[in-house]
């Protein structure tokens, strides 16, 4: 690809009638939508061809392997530290296998050995074996003709330049840490360790030297919507860091210290985008009825921190329908305080009152292990002591949780939902303990609001099976689909050996949730669901012709659900969930479901683009 | 048990999307920590050990590209399978 210099006029928008010295613009390869207007931060890197060449004397052969091998050490632990940034619902985490990838290419033979041996039999200081070596494994990718594996070179340098950066005792890319809002990070490429370090809050763009379409950056920045141009080959020498700078994303335009009038066409350009966004985020604000009005369909976020109930709000989300309280236990010593937690469901309640917030008891133990619980090591911690198994066992911690709860629950409408129940003897155990923690608060005088309704996740395969004995302690079902998934197909989500085999579409989860519904529909008992299959829009017509009216998702995913339901019939529905049923494999329902939704939606983006 | 080597030879296409990719590359040589066996990979005249990553990108097995999945060693059957398996459900999104 070259880089072509142009003027910005002959880009978009109306020609100015100025006599202006054209305004310096580059054009690359618009990878992620949306125009941005910002502040450049330019991050250097350190690239392969800046290093010391030194002959090594015969005697320095084994301390300068024990440098490269210390360095590849330290290499590791610096990624598997990034690694750890990305946690569960991280924006990255179906990214951080590349992560991985990068681990195993620092001990892949042809890269370890090869630099090793080239140490001992060129006599070359490490960084110069090190280079070299990678020049040649990277040159080996320039004859591949396809496109995306031939770009797979730089993931290969990446981890050279690591390796090399501390060998120099040079520190990472320091400024990702700390950003300026309305920052557009300029750079010469950005490794996927870089990007998983950014704040992405103060992020507007990306305009990059490196990379098209398939490149990391690139499909990082799709997924976190903001607006992206690779293949500029060398703005990052062009740019200093606080210039102002335009990234046209989907033209791939990047404008560098642009004149106000080019400012002012790339701000109508910019409402243009955002009026797409906004008539999506229109459609939050009405209910989702399907076109028929069959069928009206609650729908509730799914919220993990205070600040989530804000953005829930902004998305049109009814309420809350799954409030994690995980967060106020992690990362601490101590356990958080009766006084601590009521407030903070109190603001949760308060901020969604009338809406329902659902409160979700501590959940943890399988991959969330607290540090303040020491509960030993548990070799399969997903079917261990964990969630309500954990709060019977420490029945002080549950206590203190359910006790916060109740005074909370004056403040608005607040629901109680148990995780991971198994078994009724756990179901009527809480209930015992529930009512323990009411008299305590009676005998107090402390109000509370005695009918608070006390619901189950619906989320271990026996707890499907015995959804009758269940409904009639539990006045409500919420159906987790993530664990349901995890244990009906015994899947552990986290082995990359079997993740392949997960989806929301197997036929046997289509028939638990079927399950689910025709019991608690018996038993006169609401039936919800909260886990991530509700949230994407391809579940959406087996969702609701299974019967399910509530639903609680990711608050991002809310406006293009209800534009979903808004726009199909509870005919359709039923005549799509029949045809599942009838079908034996997760990928024939998934194809039927996708063909649907690209036939009957064309102009909109339910379903990935391919 | 017996002591012979068991050899195993399967010949495969590469599905559509990506190709051989980093996502699948990742998990082959992850996959193949659980085994005794040498695996090799051999597309034309180019074969690569199936634990290295390296080398199953060099490979530039791109969609329709067939594949010759060659094991030695005890466990080779289920090897053999195990990287079909790695291969034919890869669900070809992104990356």
């Amino acid at each position: 690809m070259t880089t072509r210099r142009i003027e910005v006029n002959a880009v978009s928008g109306p020609l100015p009638q100025t006599e202006a010295e054209p305004v310096q613009a580059l054009k690359g390869i618009g990878v992620s939508g949306g125009v941005a207007i910002g502040q450049a931060v330019v991050i250097e890197r350190l690239t392969l061809e800046m290093y010391p060449q030194r002959i090594i004397a015969p005697d320095e052969i084994p301390s300068e392997i024990a440098r490269f091998e210390s360095a590849v050490h330290e290499a590791a632990k610096q990624l598997a530290q990034v690694k750890k940034l990305i946690h569960a619902g991280h924006p990255l985490e179906e990214h951080a296998y590349i992560l991985d990838t990068h681990m195993l290419l620092l001990e892949d033979k042809m890269f370890f050995n090869g630099t090793k041996s080239a140490i001992a039999s060129e006599r070359q200081n490490a960084e110069w074996a090190l280079s070299e070596i990678i020049g040649r494994i990277t040159s080996a990718f320039d004859t591949i003709e396809d496109e995306y594996l031939r770009e797979r070179a730089r993931d290969i340098r990446f981890v050279g330049e690591r390796v090399l950066g501390i060998l120099m005792g040079r520190s990472e890319t320091g400024k990702i840490h700390q950003l300026p809002p309305n920052s557009v990070i300029v750079s010469h490429d950005l490794s996927p360790a870089d990007t998983a370090q950014i704040q992405w809050g103060n992020v507007l763009a990306f305009a990059i030297d490196m990379g098209g379409q398939t490149s990391h950056t690139a499909i990082m920045a799709r997924s976190l919507k903001v607006a992206a141009v690779t293949g500029l080959e060398n703005i990052s020498s062009k740019v200093q860091t606080g210039d102002t700078i335009i990234v046209d994303g989907s033209t791939g335009v990047v404008v560098i210290n642009p004149d106000p009038d080019t400012i002012f066409r790339f701000r109508q350009r910019q409402e243009v985008y955002r009026n797409y966004h906004q008539s999506l985020m229109a459609f939050g604000q009405l209910p989702a009825v399907t076109i028929d009005g069959a069928c009206s369909v609650s729908i509730l976020a799914n919220v993990e921190l205070m600040d989530e109930i804000e953005i829930a709000r902004q998305h049109g989300a009814e309420g809350i329908g799954l409030f994690r309280t995980e967060y106020l236990y992690l990362g601490r010593r101590e356990l958080p305080s009766e006084e601590e937690q009521f407030e903070s469901y109190r603001r949760a309640l308060e901020a969604n009152a009338p809406n329902p917030v659902t409160i979700r008891t501590l959940d943890v133990g399988a991959d969330k292990m607290l540090t303040n619980l020491s509960i030993g090591h548990q070799t399969n911690p997903a079917m261990g002591l964990r969630a309500i198994r954990l709060c019977l066992e420490q029945r002080d911690i549950f206590k203190t949780q359910l006790r916060a709860i109740l005074r909370a629950s004056v403040y608005g409408r607040c629901l109680l939902l148990i995780p991971m129940i198994s078994s009724l003897t756990e179901l009527q155990a809480t209930r015992e303990i529930l009512a323990e923690v009411k008299d305590d608060l009676t005998r107090s005088g402390i109000e509370f609001d005695p009918k608070m309704p006390l619901g189950i996740l619906v989320e271990v395969p026996s707890a499907v099976a015995i959804a009758d004995l269940l409904a009639r302690e539990a006045d409500f079902f919420s159906i987790g689909t993530n664990d349901l998934i995890q244990y009906s197909l015994a899947i552990d989500r986290v082995n990359e050996h079997v993740n392949y085999l997960y989806d929301t579409l197997h036929p046997a989860l289509l028939r638990l949730i079927h399950q689910v519904v025709e019991v608690g529909t018996a038993a006169g008992i609401r039936v919800s669901m909260c886990g991530e299959m509700a949230g994407d829009p391809v579940n959406i017509p087996i969702l609701l012709g299974l019967g399910l009216t509530e639903l609680s998702m990711n608050a991002l995913s809310i406006p293009m659900v209800k534009k979903l339901i808004r726009s199909m019939s509870m005919e359709e529905c039923r005549e799509l969930t029949a045809r599942a049923f009838d079908m034996t494999a997760a990928h024939e329902i998934r194809g039927m479901l996708e063909d649907w939704l690209r036939d009957r939606f064309p102009q909109d983006y339910f379903v990935p683009q391919s | 048990m017996t002591n012979v080597v068991e050899f195993q030879e399967k010949t495969l296409t590469i599905p559509d999307g990506l190709g051989l990719h980093a996502r699948v590359a990742t998990m082959m040589v992850r996959a193949m920590a659980n085994y005794m066996c040498n695996v090799t990979l051999i597309k034309d005249d180019v074969e690569v050990n199936a634990r290295s990553v390296l080398g199953l990108l060099l490979l530039a097995a791109v969609p329709g590209s067939r594949i010759v999945v060659r094991a030695e060693g005890p466990d080779s059957v289920e090897a053999v399978e195990t990287i079909t398996r790695i291969i034919e459900h890869d669900d070809n999104t992104q990356n």
